[in-house]
């Protein structure tokens, strides 16, 4: 690896000015982990900021990521941490962490990696979610992975390395992981973008991969989680979440296929229960997404919550979600610790937001449904050579919060007319209930299985939140996003799948990573011109969407009683909507909007997020809003305009008696920004 | 004596660059969308699809919604987020003439009128040309 590049700016400068002024005003309140805590929570009881006066928040100040790397970024994605009057997080196309006065954003310190080649072919770049923090009161430390897969030590004080943490305060995660990494530890498909979280003296780092899409081949490498001794880097163990030989869940990869099948990574969010010892492990698919010929069987652990030893990485519990996964729901959300009582019982529980659009409960410390979850039949599909579980686990509690499967009455109709266009439209595909396969793409129809849910969510990234007081989950949802889910066999060349997604009639196209070829080690140089492809296309009826709203979605959902308390459309209804010629003077409540990339933050009383694309209106010039909702009702009560989609989760903080409020932002031709909100001084 | 002549004057003679014009104007020529055309099959296809339906996590750049999404900017503002990131694998490296060429191309992918005269190579003045998702009021 190459040197540090920007090293302890400032760091002398950030001691000072951090006491805080004395006296009678509320205390600091920090935000320790990637949400909030390590129970997945994204909670403060801060409430300086409230119904009355969110409407009046200021900016505080703004931080510009362009400059962290040699080319801005349009998809930042972090939220930062907040302790003692720093604020910590990873920026930028070359994911450096920065470290800010939490009060003003003046900058402190900034370390980034130059990765080279590794940096370049890392699956998962850009900024990343952010940084994780470890402190023992005397010392304390960043941590967080490179796009290249490497853990890194910072000295949270000065952003240098930690020497003594791994080798010269780094872990090569490829280097240092139970599978030799193909085809070399360089190009080797494997990382992470998530941040990592510290439980007691360990902290604990995943892996993700490309898209699953068009994987060149089913033998990816594997997925994997591990602990890492946060004094000295070494590795204290590490989970197969694909089963070796002799491994419990190994029988479930029939004809020997857990040897030549990868992902099934452990890519968001990992939460932690210390005093009950166990570690929670959202898993993805195996490899692909939508194909799962070469992977007969029900491929355990992909598409499960995996509860394992903390200290051992034992596994102590596991609930399959998806047996033998097709459609890319992954396990996107970190897994939500909360405490709840139902039926007078108290219960430790876990609940587990999805892509599906189900909120899985269970007790936390055995593994059991906290409401039943039968199997249920599903449909078989046809599609040369799959293998299909001919069951699937459907929660019987809470009902599902967003759309799951895709009927006719899911279809636009505003108006006859368009309706009759929508039901035209998807006659060219295959449609039906949760866990439709599918299908190969053929020309006079079926192109495509249409699925609400797969690769998007539902709840994806971000996961949901919750209120350990009221034991209310609030989590958002794309409620719109619609994948059409064809096979074609690849062009020569692309995979050694007999099927990758496509559509019949159009070039088959490389679905790329998020963020691959943008990060600050990807070549500037120039390569051959790429040949054109097809691409499906979005799917529309007179350019309106072909889903109905609300396209984005709210809910709250109570954890003692298992029901939906409320749910509002979250997002200004979109521009291309309100002012549709077709709907000129149609009478029409917010509609919401079509992004998956949309977190909740909780304070003592609100639900606070932002919308995901910018509109303008007569009450608002051009920009996004920034919404507060109350926690009982749902009702809006307040909201700020900001100049670009919420694209990172929010978070709190009080420091010197002042709450604040960060939310990451861009998209558009919005480079990325840490903006961060407070009340003006009175 | 008025002052205020020679100034309005000055305003009306000189060239309009002050937000009077619009990607509803006719601001690229049939040619230039051609030239635009070959460009993005070569470079911008792949991702965003021949189509302009978009693939995975690249947009669609034809549509209601992609028009929206730039609406109350100018096209200079699309110009330079062109500029400064795209091709993904190769940002910086189409010249300006040929992004310009591929601008005018998107805007006749969206159905927005061709003129008389080819769209301009430099940001600065791209930025007098408004985007709006519907025709202004005139």
């Amino acid at each position: 690896m190459g040197p540090k590049v920007l090293l302890g700016l400032l760091a002398g400068a950030m001691c000072a000015g951090l006491a805080g002024s004395a006296g009678a005003q509320s205390p600091d309140v920090g935000w320790t982990s990637y949400t909030g805590d390590i129970t997945g929570s994204r909670y403060k009881p801060l409430d300086q900021i409230n119904a009355a006066n969110f409407s009046k928040l200021e900016v505080a100040w703004r931080f510009k990521t362009d400059n962290i790397g040699n080319r801005p970024e349009y998809k930042l994605e972090g939220t930062p941490l907040e302790v003692g009057g720093v604020v910590y997080a990873t920026a930028g196309s070359r994911r450096a962490v920065v470290a800010l006065d939490a009060a003003t954003g003046e900058l402190l310190w900034v370390h980034g990696e130059k990765e080279g080649a590794r940096g370049a072919a890392a699956p998962r770049q850009l900024s990343g979610r952010g940084p994780a923090y470890w402190s023992d009161g005397k010392e304390a430390r960043i941590l967080y992975v490179t796009p290249g897969y490497q853990l890194i030590a910072l000295d949270a004080k000065t952003g240098q390395r930690v020497a003594s943490f791994g080798n010269n305060g780094a872990v090569d995660l490829k280097a240092d992981s139970d599978q030799a990494i193909k085809p070399d530890l360089t190009s080797g498909e494997i990382g992470w973008q998530s941040a990592p979280t510290v439980a007691g003296d360990k902290v604990l780092v995943g892996s993700s991969f490309r898209e699953g899409f068009t994987p060149s081949t089913a033998d990816n490498n594997k997925g994997t989680a591990r602990a890492y001794d946060v004094h000295s880097g070494r590795k204290v163990w590490e989970f197969h979440t694909i089963p070796r030989k002799g491994e419990p869940g190994y029988e479930t990869w029939l004809n020997g296929s857990a040897e030549h099948t990868g992902n099934t990574g452990v890519w968001t969010e990992i939460t932690a229960d210390p005093d009950a010892g166990l570690v929670y492990l959202p898993v993805e698919s195996p490899t692909s997404d939508f194909y799962g010929g070469t992977r007969p069987g029900n491929n355990l652990y992909g598409n499960s919550l995996v509860a394992v030893d903390i200290n051992t990485g034992k596994v102590k519990w596991f609930y399959q979600f998806i047996h033998h996964e097709i459609w890319d729901y992954d396990m996107s959300s970190a897994p939500l610790l909360t405490d709840i009582t139902v039926g007078g019982k108290p219960i430790k529980a876990v609940a587990e937001p999805s892509k599906m659009g189900f909120l899985y409960v269970f007790d936390r410390i055995t593994g059991k449904p906290v409401w039943p979850i039968p199997e249920k039949k599903v449909p078989k599909g046809d599609v040369p050579g799959e293998w299909y579980a001919p069951t699937q686990p459907i929660p019987s509690k809470p009902a599902a919060y967003a759309r799951t499967g895709v009927s006719e009455s899911d279809l636009v109709d505003f108006t006859p007319d368009l309706h009759q266009k929508a039901l035209a439209l998807a006659k060219n595909y295959k449609i039906g209930p949760i866990y439709t396969p599918p299908v190969v793409s053929k020309a006079g129809g079926p192109l495509a299985t249409l699925g609400l849910g797969p690769a998007n969510g539902g709840t994806n990234w971000p996961g949901g939140s919750f209120n350990p007081q009221n034991h209310t989950v609030y989590t958002y949802a794309c409620n719109s996003c619609l994948l059409p889910m064809g096979l074609v066999p690849p062009p020569a060349g692309m995979s050694d799948l007999p099927y990758v997604i496509g559509q019949a009639g159009q070039p088959v196209v490389m679905i790329n990573a998020a963020g691959a070829d943008q990060g600050a080690d990807a070549p500037l140089a120039k390569r051959p011109p790429a040949r054109g492809g097809g691409g499906g296309g979005r799917l529309t009826v007179d350019g309106l969407p072909l889903i109905k709203p609300p396209y984005g979605t709210i809910s709250a959902i109570n954890l003692d009683t298992g029901t939906i308390e409320w749910q509002v459309a979250h997002g200004e209804t979109p521009d291309y909507v309100r002012n549709h010629p077709a709907l000129k003077g149609m009478a029409m409540p917010r509609t919401g909007q079509t992004g998956f990339n949309i977190g909740t933050l909780l304070t003592k009383d609100l639900v606070i997020a932002g919308d995901a694309d910018v509109t303008t209106t007569s009450d608002h010039p051009r920009g996004a809003m920034l919404r507060a909702y109350d926690q009982k009702t749902g009702k809006e009560v307040g909201s700020v305009l900001m100049p670009a989609g919420q694209s990172g989760s929010p978070m709190t903080y009080m420091v010197n008696g002042k709450q604040y409020i960060i939310v990451a932002v861009s998209g558009g031709n919005y480079s990325g920004e840490y903006i961060c909100y407070t009340l003006p001084s009175e | 004596m008025r002052w205020i002549i020679p100034v309005a004057l000055t305003a009306m003679t000189g060239p309009c660059w002050a937000q009077t014009t619009s990607i509803w104007d006719g601001v690229y020529t049939d040619a230039q969308a051609a030239r635009g055309e070959l460009a993005f099959g070569a470079h911008c296809a792949n991702c965003h699809g021949a189509n302009l339906g978009g693939t995975g996590e690249a947009p669609a750049l034809a549509g209601p919604q992609f028009l929206s999404d730039f609406d109350g900017l100018s096209a200079g503002d699309l110009f330079d987020r062109i500029r400064t990131t795209m091709p993904q694998d190769n940002p910086g490296g189409l010249s300006r003439d040929q992004l310009a060429d591929i601008l005018a191309f998107l805007l006749k992918a969206n159905g927005l009128p061709s003129g008389t005269k080819e769209l301009d190579r430099r940001s600065e003045y791209l930025k007098a040309i408004g985007f709006s998702a519907a025709r202004p009021a005139k």
